[in-house]
This record gives C-alpha cells, sequence and structure tokens, in this order.
C-alpha cells in the first residue's frame, strides 16, 4: 500500500467518525423532539373506563421511572452512549419489555433475504441490459428503453399492489399475506422451503423489476456516453476489436453505477416499508414505522441507529473501491497529475 | 475456462451446505387446517410477553381489566364473563357472586378449579391477584380506588370489600368479570421482586388455568395448543379446534383478504362493506350487523375562546350530519348518534330516556343551528361565509384525532363539511396518535373526536364520569386521564356518586337522567356515531355455528372461549 493511498483512507475513516459520532447524536435527540409522550399512550390504555384519582397519577409516575424519562436530558443521552458502546439499545417502550436487539435480529433476516437478492439481481441484470441496449440500438434499444423508462417510472407500491391483486386475488395462484403459510412452524424442510418460497416470490418480483428498469435506464445512458467519447472513437479508428472497446466502455460507466449500488445496499436495512405493509411481511420496515407512530424511542433510535451505520459503511467502502478503481480519485488526493 | 470462477464455487458450496441441511431434516409441520381455527385483528406486532398485567400483553392475555378483554378463558380466565347484549354474566372460575351488603360483594368459585400444571387454584390466588393492582402500578390498579380489601373465608370463597367512601358497585362488578386470575406459586417470586420486575416478566411459558396453552409464537403468529386436562372439562365442555392460530398482519387489508379467502375464520377487524363477503357473517344478520360497545366523542373545548359560549357549542351540535356519519365513515355500522351519553341500544336501553333526549338534546338541523348562530348570538357572517359573534370571535375551530384511525377521520371529515355548509369553519387534523393523545390529556385541542368508556357492568357510569367528572383533574397542561376539557358544572358530583352507589335500575335511570340532561344542555361533546367494542365476524367455509343473534347459544357472543365450544366443522 502507498503512503498516498493509506493517507487518503485515513482521512476518509477520520469524516466517517465524525458523521458517525453526529448522527448518532441526532439520533438520540431527534425522536424526542417529536411532540407527545410515550407514557400517554400506555397509561391511558391502562385507566379506560376505570379509576377515579390516586391510581393514575400513580401509574403515570411509575412509567416514567421505569422508562427513565424522568432523569434530565444530559443523564439519558450518557447512559444511551455507554450502552450503545457495550452493544446495548435498550428495551422498547410500545412493545415493553422486549430488547430492542431481539426486536431487529427478528426483523432483520427477512429484510435482507427479501431486498439483498432483489437488489443485487436487479443491478446485475439492469446493468447488462442497459449497455446492450446502448451497443445494439435499433430496435432492442427503443423497446427495452421504453420499457425501462416505464417500469423505473412506477412507484414500487403501485407495482406491489398490482402484483397482489392480479396474482394472489383475481388469479389466486400465490398467496396473499406473510412470510410463509400460517399455522405452519417454520423449519428446515423442502416443504417449508417451497412454501416461505411461493410467498417471497411477489414481493420479490415487484422489487425486482422496478430495480431492473431503474439501473437498465442508467446504465443505457452512461454507456451512450462513453461510447460516444472522444476514446472510443479513437480506439475504433485504430481498429481496436469491438469487444475489447467495448470492454472499457463498461468499466468507465460501471463507476457511477457502484456509488448507486453501494447506497442502496445501505438503506436497505430500513426496509422496503410498503412492500413489507402490502404483502404483511416480515421485515425492520414496518417495526420501524410502528415504533414512529408510538414514540418508542429506544425502537426507533436502535432501527436508525443500523441504518446509519450500514449508510456509513457502504459509503466508506465505495470511497475504498473508488480509491482501488480508478487511480484518478487517488491522484486527484496527493496532487499527483 | 477450465477454472470456475470464484463467486460460481462459492454459489456451489452453499448449494451443497443447504442440501445438506435440509435434507436431513422431516417435512414440513403444518397444522392440519380442520383441527385449527384462524383468529385476526387482536395482534398488530410482535408478541413480547404473555403477561396480563404489563403494558402491552400479547394475544390472548390483552384487555385485563376492560370489557374490550380478548382472550377470557383462553390461557388465563376470568371469575365471571360478562354478556355486553343482555347484561347477565355467565360463570367461569366463579360459580355465582351476590351482594351481602350494598358494600360487600361475595363470590362462590366453582369446585375443583385446577391451575395447568395440577396446582389446585383457590381463592388465595384471586386474593393475591387483585392484591398486585394495590401494591403495584399495574393494569388493574384503578380497581382499588373503590376497594379497601379483600377476604378469603374459605378457599371456595372471596369477599370484595368496597370503600364505603366511594361505593361503586359497577366498577368492582367490571373488574370482577375482566381480570385474568393469575397463580400465586408462579407469580409470588416475581412479585416480591418489585414493581419493575413485575412489568418486565415475559412469562413466553405460562401456566394457566385455561383450555389452550402456548405452543409457539413469533413475529408472524401466536399458535395455541388445546389443553385436554382443563378442569372445567365436564363442566363447560371443550372447544373444538385443536389449534388456534393468530397470523399477526401488517395492515387491517392483509387481514380482510385472509377473511374473505377463508384464510381466517373469525376476525375482530373493520372490515368495510362487511355484508358484500360471501361465507362471511356477523353477530346481526343485517344493520348495523354489529353491537354498539362504544360511543367516539367529539370533545368540545369549553376553556377555548368561541367555544366557551354554550350557544355555539348548541349551534355545532345541529350543524353536523349524523345520518351522514353513520353511513359514509362507519359503513353503516351504527344508528345515527343520538346526543345522549347513553347507548340507546342493547344493555343500556334499559337507562335510555328517549322523552328526555328528545326535550333537552339535538339532531341534525342546519336550519336550527343557523337560528341559534343568527337570532340567539346574532352572529354575523364575513364575506368567507363563516359567522363572527358580536364580540369579533370568529367561529373557526380545528378538529383533530390521530392519523391512522380511518372511520375517526371520515367523521371528522364529514363534521368539517356539514358545519362549513351552516357557517361554521372546521378544519381537521390528524397528527400522530402519541402527539394527539398528548393534546387531549393536557387538555390543548379545540374539538377533539377521542374514546370514552364503552359498554359493562358500570356503563354508563364510567361514561359520565369521563365526560362531566372535574374531580381530582389537574389543570391544563397536565396530563388529565378524564375530563380532557376540564368542563365542570357543581350539580355533577353529587348525581355521579348517586348514580354509582345506586342499586336499582329505577335509582340508576333517574339519576342518569338527570345527569344526561345536564349535558346536553351544557353540550361538553358531541356523539359522533357508535363502534362496537370489538368487531365480530366469522367466514364460515370451514368452521361454523358461530353464535349470531339468531343463534346466541353461549350466553357470552363476543370473544371468549364460550365460541370456540359452540364451533363445529363444516
Amino acid at each position: 500500500m502507498s503512503p498516498t493511498f493509506r493517507r487518503y483512507i485515513l482521512t476518509k475513516l477520520g469524516w466517517y467518525l465524525i458523521a458517525l459520532a453526529a448522527a448518532v447524536s441526532l439520533n438520540f435527540f431527534l425522536p424526542r423532539l417529536v411532540p407527545g409522550n410515550p407514557v400517554d399512550l400506555i397509561v391511558s390504555r391502562f385507566l379506560q373506563g376505570g379509576g377515579g384519582g390516586a391510581s393514575a397519577s400513580k401509574t403515570y409516575q411509575a412509567f416514567i421511572t421505569q422508562f427513565d424519562l424522568d432523569k434530565p436530558l444530559s443523564g439519558q443521552f450518557f447512559a444511551y452512549l455507554v450502552n450503545i458502546l457495550h452493544g446495548d439499545l435498550g428495551q422498547s417502550f410500545s412493545l415493553f419489555p422486549a430488547r430492542v436487539t431481539t426486536l431487529i435480529s427478528q426483523a432483520v433476516p427477512w429484510t435482507l433475504a427479501l431486498q439483498l437478492p432483489a437488489i443485487l439481481l436487479g443491478w446485475i441484470l439492469g446493468n447488462v441490459l442497459g449497455a446492450l441496449a446502448a451497443y445494439k440500438r435499433g430496435a432492442f434499444d427503443r423497446n427495452l428503453f421504453v420499457t425501462a423508462l416505464a417500469v423505473s417510472s412506477i412507484p414500487y407500491y403501485a407495482l406491489a399492489i398490482v402484483l397482489l391483486y392480479v396474482f394472489a386475488v383475481a388469479v389466486p395462484i400465490f398467496p396473499s399475506a406473510g412470510g410463509y403459510s400460517f399455522g405452519t412452524i417454520p423449519n428446515l424442510s423442502w416443504g417449508f422451503m417451497v412454501d416461505a418460497l411461493t410467498h417471497y416470490l411477489l414481493p420479490f418480483l415487484s422489487l425486482l423489476v422496478i430495480a431492473i428498469g431503474g439501473q437498465a435506464v442508467g446504465m443505457r445512458s452512461m454507456a451512450i456516453y462513453e461510447l460516444g467519447s472522444d476514446y472510443v472513437n479513437y480506439a475504433t479508428s485504430l481498429g481496436v476489436s469491438d469487444r475489447r472497446v467495448l470492454g472499457y466502455v463498461f468499466r468507465n460507466a460501471m463507476l457511477p453505477q457502484i456509488t448507486g449500488l453501494a447506497l442502496a445496499l445501505g438503506t436497505l436495512v430500513g426496509g422496503a416499508l410498503i412492500t413489507e405493509i402490502v404483502f404483511s411481511y416480515p421485515g425492520i420496515g414496518t417495526l420501524l414505522f410502528n415504533a414512529i407512530n408510538a414514540n418508542d424511542y429506544p425502537l426507533i433510535q436502535g432501527v436508525t441507529l443500523i441504518i446509519i451505520v450500514a449508510v456509513l459503511l457502504a459509503n466508506f467502502l465505495v470511497d475504498l473501491a473508488y480509491g482501488v478503481i480508478d487511480p484518478r480519485i487517488r491522484a486527484a488526493r496527493s496532487g499527483e497529475r | 475456462m477450465a477454472k470456475r470462477h470464484p463467486i460460481m464455487r462459492i454459489f456451489a458450496a452453499f448449494a451443497a451446505l443447504a442440501l445438506v441441511v435440509t435434507g436431513s431434516i422431516a417435512v414440513a409441520q403444518s397444522l392440519p387446517r380442520n383441527e385449527t381455527l384462524y383468529i385476526g385483528g387482536h395482534q398488530w406486532g410482535p408478541p413480547t410477553n404473555f403477561n396480563p398485567l404489563s403494558s402491552s400483553p400479547a394475544w390472548p392475555t390483552g384487555g385485563n381489566g376492560q370489557m374490550g378483554i380478548n382472550g377470557a378463558g383462553y390461557i388465563f380466565e376470568t371469575l365471571f364473563t360478562s354478556n355486553i347484549v343482555d347484561g347477565s354474566y355467565a360463570p367461569a372460575l366463579g360459580k355465582d357472586m351476590a351482594w351481602t351488603t350494598p358494600t360487600q360483594l361475595t363470590v362462590h368459585m366453582q369446585p375443583g378449579t385446577t391451575w395447568q400444571d395440577g396446582q389446585p387454584l383457590t381463592s388465595a390466588d384471586v386474593k393475591f391477584t387483585f392484591e398486585l393492582g394495590k401494591d403495584f402500578s399495574v393494569s388493574t390498579t384503578a380497581l382499588w380506588d373503590y376497594l379497601s380489601s379483600i377476604d378469603t373465608p374459605d378457599a371456595q370463597t372471596v369477599v370484595f370489600n368496597l370503600d364505603p367512601a366511594r361505593p361503586n358497585p359497577g366498577v368492582v362488578e367490571r373488574y370482577v368479570d375482566t381480570v385474568y386470575i393469575l397463580p400465586q406459586h408462579i407469580w409470588q417470586a416475581v412479585a416480591d421482586q418489585g414493581q419493575s420486575a413485575l412489568l418486565q416478566y415475559e412469562n413466553f411459558d405460562p401456566v394457566g388455568s385455561g383450555s389452550y396453552t402456548v405452543m409457539s409464537y413469533n413475529a408472524e403468529q401466536i399458535v395455541l395448543q388445546r389443553f385436554d386436562n382443563y378442569w372445567g372439562k365436564s363442566l363447560y365442555g371443550m372447544p373444538a379446534p385443536k389449534y388456534v392460530v393468530h397470523p399477526i398482519f401488517k395492515s387491517n387489508d392483509a387481514g380482510n383478504l385472509a377473511l374473505q379467502q377463508g384464510q381466517l375464520d373469525w376476525s375482530q377487524q373493520f372490515v368495510p362493506n362487511v355484508w358484500s363477503m360471501k361465507n362471511v357473517g356477523t353477530w346481526l344478520s343485517k344493520e348495523p350487523y354489529y353491537i354498539p360497545g362504544s360511543i367516539p366523542m367529539m370533545l368540545v373545548n369549553v376553556q377555548r375562546k368561541g367555544l366557551d359560549n354554550v350557544l355555539v357549542r348548541r349551534a355545532l351540535a345541529y350543524s353536523i350530519n349524523y345520518p351522514l356519519i353513520a353511513q359514509t365513515a362507519m359503513s353503516r355500522y351504527s344508528e345515527p348518534a343520538r346526543s345522549s351519553l347513553i347507548i340507546p341500544s342493547g344493555v343500556e336501553s334499559q337507562y335510555f330516556d328517549a322523552a328526555t333526549v328528545d326535550q333537552y338534546g339535538w339532531t341534525y338541523d342546519p336550519a336550527k343551528a343557523k337560528d341559534i348562530l343568527e337570532n340567539q348570538l346574532h352572529a354575523t357572517k364575513g364575506s368567507d361565509g363563516i359567522y363572527v359573534l358580536p364580540d369579533g370571535t370568529k367561529l373557526s375551530f380545528v378538529a383533530q384525532t390521530p392519523y391512522g384511525w380511518t372511520d375517526w377521520m371520515a367523521a371528522l371529515q364529514v363534521v368539517s363539511q356539514s358545519a362549513k355548509a351552516v357557517g361554521i369553519d372546521v378544519t381537521t387534523n390528524f397528527p400522530q396518535a402519541p402527539v394527539d393523545i398528548n393534546d387531549v390529556q393536557t387538555g390543548n385541542f379545540d374539538l377533539a373526536l377521542f374514546y370514552i368508556s364503552g359498554v359493562g357492568p358500570d356503563a354508563p357510569w364510567a361514561r359520565f364520569r369521563d365526560m362531566m367528572d372535574n374531580r381530582s383533574v389537574p389543570a391544563v397542561g397536565q396530563n388529565a386521564f378524564w375530563d380532557y376539557n376540564r368542563y365542570a358544572n357543581p350539580a355533577v358530583p353529587s348525581l355521579l356518586d348517586k348514580a354509582g352507589a345506586a342499586t336499582t335500575v329505577a335509582e340508576k335511570k333517574a339519576a342518569y337522567a338527570e345527569l344526561d340532561k345536564i349535558f346536553m344542555q351544557d353540550v361538553p361533546g358531541i356523539p359522533l356515531m357508535y363502534r362496537p367494542l370489538l368487531f365480530y365476524e366469522f367466514n364460515t367455509s370451514v368452521w361454523t355455528n358461530f353464535p349470531t343473534a339468531d343463534n346466541p347459544q353461549g350466553t357470552s357472543p363476543q370473544w371468549y372461549i364460550d365460541v370456540l365450544r359452540d364451533v363445529k366443522l363444516k
């Protein structure tokens, strides 16, 4: 590793640590700026129709104490930082007494299993198709471009609802809800796998199709731009083989696409909220949504912390990859031209 | 190329691993459909505890102490069950109850009551369970505002002694009907560790006394398995389904679709146009399909300028199109709301006095609203069509209810339209639930559509208390748990105590009529519609013989274990 590259990495790392510190602090204070109080909801549920005196304020106080909301904000913040360092994200308020880490670890596998393949496969297929369209031109390009443009401009939840209606309601060949058939005990068996797969297919397709469309449109325009650039014209005029030229074109057009992929991978842990709601599919999106609805500070913090770390990590990896893939970036840093 | 791509190699390794792992395990464990009943609409998030005392117990241990109790008899049992249709109660762990004096309720328990682990269930367990509410702040604590002590003369008898200073037999009866009895031999150790331990107790392997045990649970579903050594087997009979599964849907729509497709057998959800679904039935076979159980109430903040004038409140009440709310917002599941705190049908009809309501109340009458505004208030219409009071106050208000409570939101939209047609500007605001609840409790609103107590053994007493009792209500800015608009009338407290202590229907009716009259004269709130306590709909493609109004069978029609004892395979 050259000293310039090492310096490049260290500078980046420093910036990311500062960003992380800022994000972790905001993560604590932002949910608390939302008006409303998580305890009101719980206590009003307890006291519906009953109670007539001491019990109301007693119960209210008991929960304020239980959730440490009587401590000063600075003390709460300090405790939050110490707990994070210990890997403890606290207990959910609205789903008390569940631990936030438990809730998240139950939801994350579903979110990853649904989104990771959809994003990766969509990215690969979309880029290949986009590059092909740019290269082949003509009818193939026109058809693919129009289709991809149309598909990529459909909101993903609209496609989800259409798929649900057509294949689960009008022609019920796929199940309409859940990660597997209700009444099935999850286990590692062929029967269960097949069952889970039939539940998986529709939500997966709704994400995949949109991803392909978006990537193909982006890749096509990048590739067309590269195909028209000077180095391509020059190489072609020298009689360099098409295959070889295309290789360079593809590599150059890929750079922005890689950024897009990394960002998509970073945000995917946030879950595809509406896909989860439409298909009643397990995942982290609905967990976060319900947490926000209940002012459940620890759960909101826990989920957003995971998102923050994932986004920063993904960006850092992109920066690293850029440093490796594109020597110009390293060179610019160290002043070599 | 002879060399395989590294990614392909990794993929192949994964495939091989998956084969090895899955090949060694048997076929999918799926519950047989003809032994399984699917139930929906009680649980919306991951189950986190089966502790009825906690703030968010999972089905079927929720609703402790409330008439909306949703799993009585499944795992934990109550002493009695209360029928919201006719007000009668049926035995469960208790055999009979009687008021030996006006402040003393004696309960005799069934012989042979036993916990699922074989230990005997005695009056000591009952006393222990109720006293947890006295010693700690849990879901049954509010009962102790009215109770002074509990005695157990023998292992089968429990005596509840009411606080003579605040006699309220109705409230005590409600708790006796709706508190899950817990085993002392398990919970004592938890209680000994104190308040926090009690609230944090997850109880994932609950030992109850009912006909089911928890078989499995995760974020997607809760599965119960029948417990065939149930102590009341010969007395009450056993439920038909061997398994009961509660899938946890992410949205109402997913649950409704499952009901329509016959994947759910029994559901507690707001289903639009329920009459149009094939094979789906409801408690009533015709409108309004459900039994009214509560009154969503538009609270009027009597502290706000403009609304502090009773005539303005009255004009607003006359301007609202109640039949339209029942038709559209409630999807015909409600009669048009009357101007009374008493629900005119069902068990409360015995207290409903139509003559008083006709004389002092209001109906949808825009002409009358305009008449009040112009001739009694001498308000003038501005150029924007909105009335302005002589002192310059413009009749412009904000009405709020939590976002996502769809039928409530729709009702406020009707209020906004019909009030505007008369000349009162009502704009809607739908904040998130915690924000809205905080606004309501701290008295920071103009108009708020909110819930107040539903039907039950203490109804409509608790409803009058919620709307009109200003005693121990903190000032605006602090959290109140009833009388959110800080309305006060000096005549109310003594009447309320009289109604609470009354023992005969005639006495109660007289006291409620007085209170209702004051409510209608002062207009601290406007009832907008009636809503069932819990929705009740069923699909008969697999299981049949669900109790209905035409075929009531057992005594508790709504969500109790009795329904599962009635259902039969098709």
